[in-house]
C-alpha cells in the first residue's frame, strides 16, 4: 500500500480507501440490479420485499458507521433515530398520504431531537457515550410503549400505500420491484452524501478525533462542533432509512426502538467492516438473507447467527470489507499510476 | 455474491415446489408463533395444540381428502419479524391459511399483511379487544376470548357475590395495567358496582404497603388487581402479612396469578379470582378426551393457549369443509357464523367482528389449584359488535 502511495502522491490512503469503497457500492448497485431483473423475471414478490428491507436497515448500519468508523463513537441507540423517522412517518402518512411531506417530517424531526440530544450525549466519550445514547433510546422506546395516541405497545398499523412521485416517473410502495429499485437509488444517495461530507476537512477531523481527541483542538479545529455534526448527520440518515419502514411495512411498532434493531445494527457494521461505509450495505444484506434463511431451517437461528458472528469478529476482524477493500485499493492504485 | 447465490437457489427451489395445486396435495397451514424469546413458552403451546389435532384429522381422512401440513416459523415475539415471516409463508411456501401470532402487535400487524395479501389468518393468542373491534379487518378471525368477554365474565360474578359492591383498583402503572384496570371498571361499574378509588403502583414495585392506607380507609369489599408475575407474589404475600386479605374479595386479570407465580404466592393466593376462557377441569367428555390426549403426547397440561389452538384446526376444517373449497372468499364466508366443537365446547365465530362466542369460566385458587366456580353463557360476555369495517 505504502508503494501506491509513493508512486502517486496525489492520491492520499483515506481518498484511495474511499475509492475502493466507492467500487464496491458500484458492484453493489450492479448486483442489485441483476437481482431485481430476476426478480421481475421470476414474478417474485418475497425477496424482492425482503431486499429492500434489508437495504432500509442497511441505511441504519450505515448511520452507525459514520460514528464507529469516522468518530469512533459506538451508539448503541441509533434505533432513537430509525424509530423515529418510522413513526414520524407513519403519523404523517396516516393523515397526508405524500411521500415527500413524510420525509420532511421525519427529516426536521431528525434534526430537532439530534441536536438536543447531541448536545447531551457528545459531553462524554467512549463507554460513557454508548451508555448515553443506549439510555436515550430506551427512554424513547418507554415512552413509546406506553402512549397510547402511538398505538402502545400494538404499534400502528393501516400506514397506507402511497405513490412516490419522483417527477419523471411514479412509483408505488407496494410495488415490490418499483420500491426496491426506489430504495436502492435512496440509500445509495445516503451513501453518496456520508461518503461526501467523510472525505471533506471536517471528515479528517473526525479520523483525528477518533485518533486522540485530546490533540485536536492544539491543531486549531472544534471537536465540540465535529462530533456534533457527526453525531446530526448519522441521525438524518438513520431517520430517513426509519421513515421508509412504514411504506414498506404498513405498520410500526415499537420493537423498532428496541435495542436489538440497535444492536443488530452495530451487529452489521462489525460483521460489513467499521469505517468502510460500503460495508453497511454489505453487511445488512448478508445478515437479513442469513437470519431469513436460517431462521426458517432451526428455531436456534440466534445460536447459529451468534456464532457465525464470533467467527468473524475472530478471522475477519476487519469485517468483510475490511477484508476485501485493501485488493480493491490496490487494483485502483495500480490503475492510477 | 453470497447474497445473490443463496436468493436465487431459494427462488429455484421455490419455483420447483409451486407447480398447480391438485387435489392429494396437502393444506398447507403456516405458523408464524415465538419459538424463541419470552413468549416460547406460549408458542410451545400453541406448537402442540396445532400438532395433535393435526395429527388427529389427517389419522381421520385429513381435510376433503387433503392432509394437512404445518409450516412452523419463528416470529420472536416481534411484529417486524412476525411480519417478514408471513410474508415468506404466504408468496413462497403459499400457505392456504395462516395462525400462531402471539402479541396482538404481531397478529395487527400480519393481519394486514394478509389483507394486502388476501390471504385469511386466525389468532388463538391475542387478547386486544381492538383486533376484532376498531381494528377489525376482514381477513382476521379470533378464536380464543378477547379480554372483554375475560373481563364481562368476571365482573358478571363479581356482582352475583356481592351485589351493588364497593370495588377498590390496583393497577400496574403502564399503557396495558391502566387499560386493563378502565375495562373491568367501566364493565363492573355497569353492572352496578361502586368505584371505591384506583392507584396505579410502578412496576416491579417492591413495596406495596404505602398504598395500604388508602385501601383500608376506603373501605372496599372487592380488589380488582392486574398486576404480573413477581408483582403478584409482593402484593398478595404483603396484603395477607397485613391483614387485609380477611375480607375482601380479591379478583384479577388471567395473567396476575398463573402457574409460574402460584406456587410463590403460596397461601396468600387463596381465593383470588379470574375470569378465563378454558381451564382442565372443564366437565365434559370433549375436554376429558382432550386434556388426556394432550397429556399423553406433550408430557404436560394443556392451558388456554394449547386448548384454542387445538380448537383452531377444527374451525378451519369445518369452514373448508362447508366451503368445499380453500380459496380466500369462500373461507371467509364459511367462517362467518359457523358453529364448532372445541374442548370448552361449542363455540360460534360472530359474523360482524370475526369473534368467537364461548362460554367463559370464572375459576378461583384452592390450596395452590385453580377451580370452576361459576360460568357465563357465552352471549352474555362477549359484548356488542363495533367493528364497522365489514
Amino acid at each position: 500500500m505504502r508503494d501506491n502511495v509513493t508512486a502517486a502522491p496525489v492520491v492520499d490512503r483515506l481518498a484511495l480507501a474511499m475509492r475502493a469503497s466507492h467500487v464496491l457500492v458500484a458492484i453493489f448497485v450492479v448486483a442489485g440490479l441483476v437481482f431485481a431483473t430476476v426478480g421481475v423475471a421470476m414474478k417474485d414478490t418475497f425477496f424482492l420485499r425482503l431486499a429492500t428491507e434489508a437495504l432500509i436497515f442497511a441505511g441504519l448500519a450505515l448511520s452507525v458507521d459514520i460514528l464507529l468508523g469516522y468518530s469512533g463513537l459506538l451508539s448503541l441507540g441509533q434505533a432513537l433515530y430509525f424509530g423515529l423517522g418510522a413513526y414520524v412517518a407513519a403519523v404523517v402518512l396516516k393523515e397526508i398520504p405524500s411521500f415527500w411531506v413524510a420525509m420532511g417530517a421525519a427529516l426536521v424531526a431528525s434534526l430537532v431531537v439530534s441536536i438536543l440530544a447531541g448536545l447531551i450525549a457528545n459531553r462524554v466519550r467512549g463507554v460513557y457515550f454508548a451508555l448515553v445514547t443506549f439510555g436515550l433510546a430506551q427512554v424513547a422506546a418507554k415512552a413509546v410503549y406506553n402512549t397510547r395516541a402511538l398505538g402502545a405497545s400494538d404499534g400502528m398499523i393501516g400506514v397506507p400505500i402511497v405513490p412516490i412521485d419522483l417527477g419523471v416517473a411514479t412509483v408505488m410502495s407496494n410495488s415490490p420491484a418499483g420500491f426496491f429499485l426506489f430504495t436502492l437509488a435512496f440509500i445509495v444517495v445516503l451513501y453518496a452524501i456520508s461518503a461526501y461530507l467523510l472525505d471533506t476537512p471536517f471528515g479528517r477531523v473526525l479520523l483525528a478525533i477518533r485518533a486522540n481527541e485530546r490533540r485536536v483542538p492544539s491543531l486549531g479545529y472544534s471537536t465540540r462542533n465535529a462530533r456534533l455534526a457527526a453525531y446530526v448527520l448519522a441521525a438524518v440518515v438513520a431517520a430517513l432509512s426509519g421513515a421508509l419502514y412504514p411504506m414498506l411495512r404498513g405498520f410500526v411498532s415499537p420493537e423498532l426502538l428496541f435495542f436489538t434493531t440497535s444492536g443488530n445494527a452495530v451487529i452489521t457494521v462489525v460483521t460489513g467492516g467499521v469505517g468502510t461505509l460500503a460495508g453497511a450495505l454489505y453487511g445488512s444484506v448478508i445478515l437479513t438473507v442469513l437470519k431469513s434463511v436460517i431462521g426458517s431451517m432451526t428455531e436456534h437461528h440466534l445460536i447459529v447467527i451468534g456464532l457465525l458472528f464470533m467467527v468473524t469478529v475472530i478471522f475477519l476482524p476487519k469485517g468483510l470489507m475490511g477484508f476485501i477493500r485493501p485488493s480493491i485499493e490496490r487494483l485502483i492504485g495500480g490503475g492510477s499510476r | 455474491m453470497l447474497r445473490k447465490t443463496v436468493v436465487l437457489t431459494s427462488l429455484l427451489a421455490t419455483a420447483a415446489f409451486t407447480g398447480p395445486a391438485i387435489a392429494a396435495d396437502p393444506i398447507k397451514i403456516g405458523v408464524v408463533t415465538p419459538l424463541s424469546g419470552t413468549y416460547t413458552g406460549i408458542g410451545q403451546q400453541v406448537r402442540w395444540g396445532l400438532e395433535l389435532a393435526t395429527k388427529e384429522v389427517n389419522a381421520a381422512g385429513g381435510i376433503m381428502g387433503r392432509q394437512i401440513e404445518l409450516i412452523f416459523e419463528d416470529e420472536e415475539a416481534n411484529p417486524a419479524v412476525a411480519v417478514q415471516k408471513a410474508e415468506k409463508l404466504f408468496e413462497v411456501q403459499k400457505v392456504d391459511f395462516l395462525t400462531g401470532t402471539v402479541n396482538s402487535g404481531s397478529t395487527l400487524a400480519v393481519g394486514q399483511t394478509a389483507e394486502r395479501a388476501g390471504k385469511l389468518i386466525a389468532t388463538t393468542v391475542s387478547f386486544a379487544d381492538s383486533i376484532t373491534g376498531d381494528k377489525c379487518s376482514p381477513n382476521v378471525f379470533r378464536v380464543n376470548a378477547r379480554a372483554g368477554q375475560q373481563s364481562t365474565a368476571l365482573a358478571a360474578w363479581v356482582v352475583k357475590q356481592k351485589p351493588k359492591a364497593k370495588v377498590y383498583f390496583l393497577g400496574p402503572d403502564y399503557e396495558m395495567g391502566r387499560s386493563t384496570v378502565s375495562t373491568f371498571k367501566k364493565t363492573v361499574e355497569g353492572l352496578g358496582a361502586v368505584s371505591a378509588g384506583e392507584v396505579f403502583a410502578p412496576l416491579d414495585s417492591k413495596d406495596y404497603t404505602q398504598y395500604f392506607g388508602q385501601l383500608r380507609q376506603a373501605k372496599p369489599e372487592v380488589l380488582y388487581t392486574s398486576v404480573a408475575g413477581n408483582d403478584t407474589v409482593r402484593l398478595l404475600t404483603q396484603m395477607q402479612d397485613f391483614g387485609l386479605l380477611g375480607n375482601m374479595l380479591v379478583v384479577g386479570a388471567s395473567g396476575t396469578v398463573t402457574s409460574q407465580n402460584i406456587t410463590a404466592v403460596g397461601a396468600a393466593a387463596n381465593g383470588f379470582g379470574t375470569g378465563v376462557g378454558y381451564s382442565t377441569q372443564i366437565d365434559s367428555p370433549e375436554n376429558k378426551k382432550f386434556v388426556d390426549a394432550f397429556k399423553a403426547a406433550n408430557k404436560a397440561d394443556p392451558d388456554l393457549y394449547g386448548a384454542d389452538s387445538y380448537g383452531l384446526i377444527y374451525f378451519y376444517k369445518a369452514a373448508v369443509e362447508k366451503a368445499k373449497s380453500t380459496a380466500t372468499d369462500k373461507v371467509r364466508d364459511a367462517m362467518r357464523g359457523l358453529d364448532w366443537m372445541t374442548p370448552q365446547g361449542k363455540k360460534t365465530m360472530r359474523a360482524g367482528d370475526h369473534q368467537a362466542v364461548q362460554p367463559m369460566y370464572v375459576v378461583r385458587v384452592n390450596d395452590g389449584q385453580f377451580k370452576i366456580v361459576g360460568n357465563v353463557s357465552g352471549e352474555e360476555a362477549v359484548g356488542a359488535d363495533i367493528c364497522t369495517r365489514f
